[in-house]
């Protein structure tokens, strides 16, 4: 169903634009202004007039996990430091004697995901443009990440935060975005619990097709990772969706146990 | 083994690996026989269009008849709106079939994969292979 629906609402977009400006080419010029200059000098200084530059990310964007293809080399494990490598050690032991996820972390009991996890959720995304910033609206938990593209130096301590804080920068169509400060109790890939305050995040953001942005994810922190570790992931654009709200707390029955152990609970809501 | 075998473990394990993310993010699936299919039919008591998973409450006949209430978590309905399901998919008083990923402690819950409504159509309620 995917397959088709995008690929017509993008060629319905895209007749929709020449249809206008074809029209627009047959429109009587328009009447020459009373006063030039001072209409151009404010449009000049209009910081959304810079927007017109940048790619075309509109409509919302999910995540699509590309298996490697026919001779691609598969991706590689992370290199972890010995505490960490246990952990991991742990888990891939535990994917081996069980099927499903076996990934468990306070996610399930509402505590919303850092960053970079908060990025490859199964709920989808969408990105406004606005002078001087990025914002990524994530669906899961109703996430905000705000990337400040302006130029201006990233704040020299601040608070540490799920979504850390971040600076970008626009290298041609390529959004670079180096993020910071992120609470050490998040996760920094699937299957690792906790990591340090060094936890730097890099992410170069750019479209392959009209339709597949690709995000290159690399995490360094010396505490977990023996050297940077980086990810790939694609998003497949899908312009007739909307974002949903999403409250976790609304009906949750996977909360962990007191032990910290995956749970379920048949307690119906309150109310009910 | 032969080399080819080799490399298509290699694949798998790679694919597993990226996988890993996917699906039901939101917490292990640790609680389930995740994979065994079980089927029951009952009636719908409620079904829970929410966040951050949608809930079945179905009254099953037990022993000597007896009503036996389950409850069955399912995917959000983010995920299960983009793909054919809506609010009113499946109603109080609906007679249905469920294919059920069960609870591993033998409490009656656990994970639906595939209903079908009393009109006879199947709705996937899990990513299948040609998703």
């Amino acid at each position: 169903m995917r397959s088709t629906v995008v690929p017509v609402a993008w060629v319905t977009a895209t007749c929709a634009a020449a249809l206008l400006s074809a029209c627009g080419s047959q429109s009587p010029p328009a009447a020459p202004s009373a006063a030039p200059s001072a209409a151009a000098a404010p449009e000049a200084s209009n910081p959304y007039a810079a927007l017109a530059k940048l790619p075309d990310w509109g409509g919302v964007w999910d995540v699509t996990f590309r298996p490697p293809q026919a001779g691609q080399a598969p991706p590689a494990e992370p290199k972890f430091t010995p505490p960490y490598q246990a952990q991991w050690d742990k888990y891939q032991a535990l994917n081996k004697k069980q099927k499903g996820l076996n990934f468990v972390s306070e996610v399930a009991s509402c505590i919303p995901p850092g960053l970079p996890q908060s990025m490859t959720q199964p709920y989808p995304m969408e990105f406004l443009f606005t002078p001087g910033r990025v914002t990524i609206l994530i669906e899961t938990e109703g996430l905000t990440r705000r990337i400040y593209t302006d130029g201006s130096p990233p704040p020299e301590s601040p608070d540490p935060s799920f979504q850390g804080t971040s600076v970008g920068h626009w290298e041609n169509d390529t959004l670079v975005v180096e993020t910071s400060a992120i609470l050490p109790e998040t996760s920094p890939v699937n299957g690792i619990n906790g990591h340090s305050d060094k936890l730097h995040i890099s992410e170069r953001m750019r479209l392959v097709d009209p339709n597949t942005l690709e995000i290159t994810t690399t995490r360094t922190d010396p505490a977990v990772f023996v050297e940077p570790y980086t990810t790939k992931v694609d998003y497949k654009r899908h312009r007739d969706w909307k974002i949903m709200e999403y409250v976790c707390e609304q009906n949750n029955h996977d909360a962990l146990d007191a032990n910290g152990n995956a749970a379920f609970s048949l307690k119906h809501k309150p109310g009910e | 083994m032969k080399l080819r075998n080799w490399s298509l473990i290699a694949v798998i394990c790679a694919v597993s690996l990226v996988l890993g993310h996917s699906a039901i993010a939101h917490h292990s699936t640790a609680m389930f026989e995740w994979g065994t299919e079980k089927t029951l039919s009952g009636t719908i008591e409620r079904y829970e269009w929410t966040q951050p998973h949608t809930f079945i409450w179905i009254a099953v006949p037990g022993k000597q008849g007896k009503m036996r209430e389950w409850g069955l978590e399912g995917m959000s309905p983010s995920w299960l709106g983009r793909r054919g399901w809506t609010l009113h998919s499946l109603n109080t008083g609906d007679k249905v079939a469920i294919v059920y990923y069960p609870l591993k402690d033998g409490r009656p819950g656990g994970f639906y994969v595939r209903v079908t409504a009393p009109d006879g159509k199947t709705l996937e309620a899990l990513p299948t292979r040609n998703q």
